[in-house]
């Protein structure tokens, strides 16, 4: 059942956040930055995922909903998994009758707080620590349990944040803010990241012992050389000097020394 | 070719397409994570061993780089994928070093293709910007569908270039005993560099630093009782 259309008192959002379309909203936030690009950034995908979620008010206002559908595909961009917390907030804000001039500005002040929380919730905690567990599940045990455990513990998390956060936006719009705040969210942001520590820490060896494992100890400790000699250089180059341009740097002068390049 | 070899290079295709898709377009699933891709590559060409070395080693230098915003980042579907290719059925040492230099160089080859892709999404909107002023929903779904197919197009092109760079290597004479080491030396060296500098980054001197620590000195033990 779609939202009542009227001006809000306060901000809160009319009609207890019930949106006809959550379901299939939610399915297109899967691919919100299909249209990725860098003057716009998530624009064409939350405009995309907005769509059937404003179809509601097409029946009351037309003309509100062209404008709306049309703000829903203007620059705006956070972390992926988090865009439903801005889109479902934005969406109960257009239903509400907020100003256009607040709508932009609830967008505007969500692109630098969800992009900052997703990327330490899940680029910084949720990815490394349940990367670091599958390496020590694949090492120790078997791949295939390792490649099983990350993608469902991995996607299980982000299928229940993506929808807590499309649920989360639509009840409570412009309020949001304070939502997020008093959520679960900040707790669970620093115990992942301290989890994403500890694992990492303990794959590192073993990956390094299993890669390694075949080679003689005078090749190891080169090995080990490489690496420490690697970490300096990140150290002191750190805005220029990435892993992939020290593993290719690395690959070319051994080739070099061994002649294979001319 | 044989049928058998075909359908492999055919089902290596469509795995490493889906896995260029993945990374930032649709779902974001992370299958496109090196590990993934190549534990799967692994198993299509029946070494799943060498899929899993060449898996954890490219993973060292994933977990250095975060995909945060309009960063540039390494795209490593396809590039696993090749590495792949080429240390499937090889011995460990001589395989791993060459499978996975090859992974770092399409990899590069790979984020290069991501901020063309991101251009091309750009004009197509500025052609459009008047039809979505006004929120005209089938210029949105036109925009939508067609960034997607831009980076399928993107990714299966990536897909056929590192099957074809699997191929051309595997068919070049192997590197000799001393030489195969070093390049195993060299990356898995450089994989751990990466890894580490990455988790320090991040961690800083929060409490964060201490957990690593702790996870290192753990790692190092389990290592030596295993």
């Amino acid at each position: 059942m779609p939202l009542a259309y009227g001006r809000a008192s306060h901000g809160k959002p009319i009609g207890g956040g019930v949106v006809s379309g959550r379901g299939k909203a939610f399915a297109r936030l899967f691919a919100v930055q299909a249209a990725w690009n860098y003057e716009r950034m998530l624009g064409i995908g939350m405009g995309y995922a907005a769509e059937p979620l404003l179809a509601g008010l097409e029946a009351t206002d037309s003309e509100r909903h062209a404008e709306a559908a049309g703000r829903s595909a203007e620059f705006f961009n956070c972390h992926p998994y988090l865009a439903g917390l801005a889109l479902g907030a934005s969406v109960a804000a257009e239903y509400a009758g907020e100003s256009e001039d607040r709508i932009r500005r609830l967008k505007t002040a969500l692109c630098g707080t969800l992009g900052a929380l997703g990327d330490h919730l899940f680029w910084a905690g949720l990815l490394p620590a349940m990367m670091g567990l599958a390496l020590i599940v694949a090492v120790v045990w078997s791949p295939w349990w390792g490649v099983g455990l990350f993608l469902v513990g991995y996607n299980g998390c982000r299928v229940a944040v993506a929808w807590w956060g499309l649920r989360t936006g639509l009840d409570t719009g412009m309020r949001v803010g304070q939502a997020i705040a008093s959520s679960w969210v900040p707790r669970v942001r620093r115990w992942v990241g301290l989890a994403a520590g500890f694992l990492v820490g303990v794959a590192i060896p073993l990956a390094g012992r299993f890669l390694l494992g075949g080679l003689g100890r005078s090749q190891i400790l080169i090995g080990v050389g490489v690496a420490v000699l690697g970490l300096a250089l990140a150290y002191r180059f750190r805005a220029t000097f990435g892993g992939v341009r020290y593993g290719l740097l690395a690959v070319a002068l051994v080739l070099l020394w061994f002649g294979v390049l001319p | 070719m044989e049928s058998s070899v075909l359908m492999g290079i055919g089902l290596l295709w469509v795995w490493a397409t889906i896995a260029g898709l993945d990374l930032v377009s649709v779902p974001q699933s992370m299958v496109a994570r090196p590990f993934i891709v190549a534990v799967v590559a692994g198993a299509i060409l029946g070494d799943l061993l060498a899929g899993a070395r060449i898996g954890i080693v490219l993973e060292l230098f994933a977990l250095d780089a975060l995909p945060i915003g309009a960063a540039r980042y390494p795209d490593y579907g396809a590039a696993t994928m090749g590495a792949v290719l080429v240390a499937a059925g090889q011995p460990p040492v001589a395989g791993l070093g060459v499978g996975a230099a090859t992974g770092l160089v399409l990899a590069a080859l790979g984020g290069w293709t991501m901020p063309v892709l991101r251009r091309a999404n750009a004009r197509a909107i500025r052609d459009r910007l008047e039809m979505l002023r006004t929120g005209h929903a089938a210029t949105i779904r036109s925009l939508q569908y067609a960034g997607l197919a831009r980076d399928g197009i993107r990714s299966g092109l990536l897909s056929l270039i590192a099957i074809g760079a699997g191929l051309l290597i595997r068919h070049l004479p192997p590197l000799e005993g001393d030489a195969a080491a070093a390049l195993t030396v060299a990356v898995v060296g450089a994989g751990l560099a990466s890894v580490l500098s990455g988790a320090l980054r991040t961690a800083g001197r929060s409490r964060r630093c201490r957990w690593l620590t702790a996870g290192l000195l753990t790692g190092s033990l389990l290592a030596v009782a295993l």
